[in-house]
C-alpha cells in the first residue's frame, strides 16, 4: 500500500499497560445504572419507561423520536428516576437512573436473529437502530443513517480498527477475542452496501490481532474481506485520514466520507452491529479500557452501559495515587471528566487515569520560535503557528485564507510545539473570530 | 479535584525550546573542539567573550525596557556561540563584542525578542564585524594555534580563494574534509560540522529540508559548471567543502526563526539560498557569498511562508492551482490605475484682495510644499558633490590621461594600449599597443637608464619589425636646458625607424646632442635596452603572473 497522510506525531503509545489483559466482565454490576437519553451525537431520545417500572435485562427505555437512538435496560431492576445527572461528555443531561435488583432477569420479547444470507438493507438499517446502534469510535452518530445515506454509493468499507489513540486497548482487544464475529458483521454491512471491497485497518502494534485476524481469513478464504496494517501514527484513526490512507482520497472540504465512495465503521460498531443482526441483542455492553499510571489494576472491561465511571475505577482497584486528570477518551483528543457520577455511555471506550509524570507539565505558553513543526505535523494541512500569528494580530483577511474549518482538532500542533502553545485552542478561537467578523 | 481546565492534548513531545537551543549548543561542540585544535586556546576567549556579551546585552536591554528577562531560553547562547564560531581566530576581541551588540541589540531585541527577528542575528552580527578589513583578508592557518592576546597570524589563503579563480585548492581533500585549512574558527571541519547535522537531524531539532536543498542546490551548480581540466566530483566536492557553506547550511540557514514554516516553503528557501551563494561565488569580486545569501534570503521568508503554504485538504493539485490562479486574477483585478489628475484651479478671489494677490498665495502655498523635497534635492547634491571632490577622481583621470599621452607619443599608431603580463629584466613594464581593429601593432617598453643626474624613465615603442615608433621621457632628474636638450621632440624623433643596436657614431647612429652628451647616450643606451627586450620577448611559453618584485 503506497498510500499515506501528511504528517502526524508518535506519541509514545503505553498500550503495554493493558495490552495483554483479556476483556473482563465486572465482578459486581453497579447498584445504580445511569442511561443518559443523549447517546447520539443529534440529540435526546425519547423515554419508553416513567419512574417506578420494573425493567429486565435488554428492554428498550427510550426509542428514537425525532433524535437520539434507542437504550436498553443493562440490569434488571426498577427505573427510580428520570432526572439530570452529569453526563461524560460535561454538564448534566436527562437520564434513566435504574436501581439494580442483581437478579439479571433477561427480556423476554427480544429480537430473532436474522439470516445473513436473506439480508436486505432495509431490514439490517430497522434492526440496527432498533438496537440502538451508534458510531462507537466516538462520534456517536446514529447507524442505521449512516447505513441508508451510504447504500449503493461507496466501493470501499473500512472497518476502523486503528485505535491510534495512546493507552486505548479497547478496539484491540476486541478485534484479537472475537475477531469472527467483526469480521461476519464487516461481511453483512459490504452486502447490504453492495461495497467490492473491505478493509479492516489497524497499526502496527496491534500484531497479534492481526495474525488472528488473518488466520481467520485464511481459513474462510476472506473474500473482499482484507487486512491493512499500518505503521503507527498519529491520527491514522481520524476518519479522513484512514481513507486517504486506504484509497489514497482525500475528502473534499466540508464533504463527508460519502464524497469519495467511502464508508468507515469503527470495530466496536461492527460488533455491535453483528450481535444485533445475528444474535439480535441490543448495544447493551461495550469494552471500556481503564487505564493510565493512575489507577491500581488497569484493564479491559466489558460494561454494562449505564454504569457510573467511579463504580468501574473500583472495579479496577481504584486510584494508587493522587491525580487530576481522568480523561475519557485517549489523552490526544479525550475531554477531562467533570464528575465520577458519570457513566459509560456508547461512545466510551475509555478511561484514561494520567498520573503526574504521564501527562504534560503545567508550564505557561512560551514563545513561537517559528520552528514549523506544527506545519509539518498537522495531518489536514493547516499551518497553525500562521493562524496564531494572524489572531493575534487580528487579521481577518489572512485567517480567511486559512482554511480554519478544516481542523479536526487531532491536536498534533499542541503535542509537537517545543514552546508549549496551545494550538488547537488558537484555532478554535480564530475560527470563532472569524465567524463572528464575518457577520 | 476536576476543576481545573486541562486542555487537550494531555500528552506532549518531552522537546522544550530550551532544549533544542542546548542541542544546537551540543551539535557545535565537535566543531568547537576541532577549532581549538587547531587554532589554539584563543578560541575558547572568543567563544566565552562573545556568548557573555550576548548573554549581558540581552540581559541589560530586557531589564532597561522593562520586558521580562529571557535570558534563561538560552537563545542568547546560541547566538554567542554561531557569532564566535564564524569569525576568523584572529578576530580581536572587541570585534565580538560590536558583532554581539548588533546581533542582540539591532537585530533581535529591536524586533521583540526571540522569534520575532527576520534575520539571523549571529549571522548579520558576524556579517557587520566582516565588513572590518583586517578580518576579511587575513586568515590563520590552521596548526599555528595563537596565543590568548598575542595576534600575529600568518595569513594563509582560503580555499575559495582559490576556487572563485576557477583553481583547485592546493588542500587535499580528505585535510580539507578534516578542516586542515584557512577559514573562519568553525567553518574549517566539514566532519565536524556534518556530525552536528546528523546529531540535529536525529534530535529532530532542524529538518533535512533546509540543509538538503542548501547542499544540494550547490552541489548540482557545482557539477554543472566545472571548468577545463578538473574532475567533475572532486570539484563539487571542493565547492561544497570549501568556505562557510556547510556551516551556513547547518548551523544559519535552519535557524528556526529566520526561516520558513511550511515545509515546501523551507525546501524553496534552501534552494533560494544555495542558488545565491552560487550566484555570489561565480559571479562577485569575493570569493565567498554564503552570509549574503542567507541573509538575502532571510527577507524573503514572509513570502516563501506564503508560497509554501500547504495544499487544502481535499482539493486536489489541479483544483490548488487553479484557486491560486483565481486568487492572483482577483489580486490583479484589484489593482487600478488612477490617471493623476493635474488641474490648474483658478484661485478664489478672497475680500480685499488685489487680482494677482491669490496666484502668489498658490506659489507661497506650493512652495511651502516644495521646500522640504528641494531641500533634500539640495542636500543630496552637496554631498554627491562633496564625495566627488574628496574622492578625488581627477587625479585617477590625470593618470589614465597621461598614460593615454605617453602612448601616442611612443606609438603614434596605435589607439589603444594595454598592459601584457610579460616580464622581462629590465623592462619596467611592457604595454601592448593595438590599432583601431584590435590589431598588434608592437610593444611599448618601460625601460629606465642611468643619465647625467639621475635614472631616466622612458616609454619605448617598437613595432613587430623591431623598428622604433617614437620614445617618450616619462620621468628625468636632467639639468633643465642642458640635459634636456636631449629630449626635445626632434631629439627623440631622430630615434623613430631605427633598429638593431643604435650607436653614437658610425653607422646605424644617433648623434649625441651637444651640451648633452650623457643624457643622449642614456636615452640612446635605454632603447637599445627596449629594442633588445622586444626582440627577445618570448610571448609563447608560460606566462608568470607572478610579480618578481
Amino acid at each position: 500500500m503506497t498510500h499515506s497522510f501528511f504528517g502526524g506525531v508518535f506519541p509514545a503509545t503505553r498500550k503495554g499497560i493493558t495490552r495483554r489483559k483479556p476483556i473482563a466482565r465486572l465482578a459486581k454490576a453497579s447498584k445504580e445504572i445511569i442511561i443518559p437519553l443523549v447517546m447520539c451525537a443529534d440529540g435526546p431520545a425519547t423515554p419508553l419507561v416513567s419512574p417506578g417500572d420494573a425493567v429486565t435485562v435488554g428492554q428498550p427505555i427510550a426509542r428514537r423520536g425525532e433524535t437520539g437512538a434507542s437504550a436498553h435496560a443493562t440490569v434488571s431492576g426498577r427505573v427510580s428516576a428520570i432526572e439530570d445527572r452529569p453526563h461524560p461528555w460535561g454538564g448534566l443531561s436527562p437520564a434513566i437512573v435504574i436501581q439494580n435488583d442483581d437478579r439479571n432477569e433477561p427480556y423476554d420479547g427480544h429480537m430473532d436473529p436474522l439470516d445473513p444470507r436473506q439480508l436486505t438493507l432495509r431490514q439490517a438499517a430497522e434492526r440496527v437502530e432498533a438496537a440502538g446502534v451508534v458510531g462507537m469510535g466516538g462520534g456517536a452518530f446514529p447507524t442505521q443513517e449512516k447505513l441508508l445515506r451510504s447504500a449503493g454509493r461507496v466501493d470501499t468499507l473500512i472497518v476502523n480498527a486503528a485505535e491510534c489513540e495512546p493507552y486505548v486497548t479497547a478496539d484491540y482487544r476486541l478485534l484479537l477475542e472475537r475477531s469472527e464475529h467483526i469480521l461476519r458483521g464487516a461481511q453483512a454491512l459490504a452486502r447490504c452496501l453492495s461495497c467490492q471491497r473491505v478493509v479492516v485497518v489497524t497499526e502496527g502494534d496491534k500484531l497479534s490481532a492481526v495474525e488472528a485476524v488473518e488466520r481467520r481469513l485464511r481459513r474462510r478464504g476472506g473474500g473482499r474481506v482484507q487486512i491493512l496494517t499500518v505503521r503507527t501514527r498519529y491520527p491514522l484513526g481520524a476518519e479522513k485520514q484512514i481513507i486517504q490512507t486506504v484509497t489514497g482520497r482525500e475528502v473534499p472540504p466540508g464533504g463527508s466520507p460519502l464524497d469519495v465512495r467511502c464508508a468507515v465503521f469503527n470495530v466496536a460498531t461492527v460488533y455491535a452491529i453483528h450481535d444485533a443482526l445475528f444474535q439480535g441483542r441490543p448495544l447493551t455492553y461495550r469494552v471500556v479500557t481503564v487505564t493510565g499510571g493512575a489507577v491500581t489494576r488497569p484493564r479491559n472491561m466489558w460494561v454494562p452501559i449505564g454504569t457510573p465511571l467511579r463504580h468501574l475505577l473500583e472495579a479496577c482497584g481504584g486510584l494508587r495515587e493522587e491525580t487530576d486528570r481522568i480523561l475519557i477518551g485517549g489523552p490526544m483528543m479525550g475531554t477531562p471528566v467533570t464528575s465520577l457520577e458519570a457513566p459509560v455511555t456508547k461512545d466510551t471506550n475509555s478511561m484514561v487515569c494520567l498520573a503526574s509524570w504521564e501527562h504534560k507539565p503545567d508550564r505557561p505558553a512560551g514563545v513561537c520560535i517559528r520552528c514549523g513543526k506544527c506545519v509539518a505535523s498537522c495531518p489536514m494541512h493547516l499551518a497553525p503557528t500562521l493562524i496564531r500569528r494572524a489572531l493575534e494580530d487580528q487579521d481577518l483577511s489572512k485567517l480567511a485564507r486559512y482554511h480554519l474549518e478544516d481542523c479536526n482538532a487531532c491536536g498534533c500542533c499542541s503535542f509537537i510545539c517545543p514552546a508549549q502553545i496551545p494550538l488547537v485552542e488558537t484555532v478554535a478561537q480564530a475560527s470563532l473570530l472569524l465567524k463572528k467578523g464575518g457577520e | 479535584m476536576f476543576s481545573k481546565k486541562h486542555l487537550s492534548p494531555q500528552l506532549r513531545q518531552p522537546s522544550t525550546t530550551k532544549a533544542m537551543m542546548s542541542d544546537v549548543m551540543v551539535a557545535l561542540m565537535p566543531t568547537l573542539g576541532m577549532a581549538v585544535f587547531f587554532f589554539g586556546i584563543r578560541v575558547l576567549a572568543l567563544c566565552a567573550v562573545s556568548v557573555f556579551s550576548c548573554v549581558t546585552f540581552e540581559f541589560v536591554y530586557r531589564v532597561l525596557t522593562g520586558q521580562p528577562v529571557s535570558i534563561q531560553d538560552r537563545s542568547a547562547c546560541v547566538t554567542g556561540l554561531l557569532l564566535a564560531l564564524s569569525l576568523p581566530a584572529s578576530t580581536p576581541y572587541w570585534v565580538v563584542v560590536m558583532g554581539a551588540a548588533f546581533a542582540i541589540i539591532v537585530v533581535k531585541q529591536f524586533y521583540g525578542g526571540l522569534g520575532r527577528n527576520f534575520m539571523n542575528p549571529a549571522l548579520a552580527g558576524r556579517m557587520l564585524a566582516g565588513t572590518m578589513p583586517i578580518l576579511m583578508t587575513t586568515w590563520p592557518e590552521p596548526m599555528q594555534r595563537l596565543s590568548l592576546t598575542a595576534v600575529d597570524a600568518v595569513s594563509a589563503p582560503t580555499p575559495m580563494a582559490y576556487l572563485h579563480e576557477g583553481a583547485m585548492p592546493p588542500q587535499d581533500l580528505d585535510l580539507m574534509f578534516l578542516g586542515n585549512r584557512g577559514g573562519c574558527m568553525g567553518e574549517v571541519s566539514a566532519f565536524m560540522l556534518l556530525l552536528g547535522l546528523g546529531y540535529l537531524v536525529l534530535r529532530r531539532v532542524i529538518s533535512f529540508r533546509v540543509p538538503g536543498g542548501y547542499l544540494g542546490t550547490v552541489a548540482l551548480f557545482a557539477l554543472l559548471t566545472v571548468p577545463d581540466g578538473v574532475s567533475a566530483p572532486e570539484w563539487a566536492a571542493y565547492q561544497l567543502m570549501g568556505g562557510g557553506l556547510i556551516m551556513g547550511a547547518v548551523f544559519f540557514a535552519t535557524d528556526p526563526t529566520t526561516s520558513p514554516v511550511t515545509p515546501r516553503g523551507q525546501v524553496m528557501y534552501g534552494i533560494g539560498c544555495g542558488l545565491l551563494t552560487v550566484l555570489l561565488r561565480t559571479s562577485s569580486p569575493y570569493p565567498e557569498g554564503v552570509g549574503w545569501a542567507i541573509l538575502t534570503m532571510n527577507c524573503m521568508v514572509w513570502l516563501l511562508d506564503r508560497l509554501g503554504l500547504p495544499r487544502q485538504f481535499g482539493v486536489g493539485n489541479f483544483a490548488a492551482t487553479r484557486a491560486i490562479l483565481r486568487r492572483t486574477r482577483a489580486n490583479l483585478a484589484e489593482i487600478k490605475f488612477v490617471m493623476p489628475g493635474i488641474t490648474i484651479k483658478r484661485p478664489v478671489l478672497k475680500e480685499g484682495q488685489a487680482p494677482g494677490e491669490a496666484y502668489l498665495d498658490q506659489l507661497r502655498s506650493a512652495a511651502r510644499t516644495l521646500g522640504p523635497l528641494a531641500a533634500v534635492l539640495a542636500a543630496t547634491c552637496v554631498v554627491i558633490y562633496g564625495v566627488h571632490r574628496y574622492t578625488d577622481l581627477d587625479t585617477a583621470r590625470a593618470e589614465v590621461r597621461a598614460q593615454q599621452e605617453m602612448l601616442a607619443q611612443a606609438m603614434p599608431q596605435a589607439s589603444v594600449g594595454v598592459e601584457t603580463p610579460y616580464r622581462a629584466a629590465g623592462a619596467l613594464s611592457i604595454t601592448g599597443g593595438y590599432d583601431g581593429e584590435g590589431r598588434l601593432l608592437g610593444y611599448c617598453v618601460e625601460v629606465q637608464s642611468q643619465g647625467f643626474a639621475g635614472p631616466i624613465t622612458m616609454m619605448v615603442g617598437v613595432d613587430l619589425n623591431g623598428a622604433v615608433t617614437g620614445v617618450a621621457v616619462t620621468s628625468h632628474s636632467e639639468q633643465d636646458r642642458v640635459g634636456t636638450e636631449a629630449m626635445t621632440p626632434e631629439a627623440l624623433a631622430r630615434y623613430v625607424g631605427r633598429s638593431g643596436t643604435i650607436r653614437s657614431s658610425g653607422p646605424n647612429s644617433v648623434d649625441t646632442v651637444s651640451g648633452a652628451t650623457a643624457t643622449s647616450k642614456a636615452i640612446t643606451a635605454g632603447v637599445n635596452r627596449a629594442l633588445n627586450i622586444v626582440a627577445n620577448l618570448d610571448t609563447e611559453g608560460e606566462v608568470n603572473y607572478e610579480d618578481t618584485q
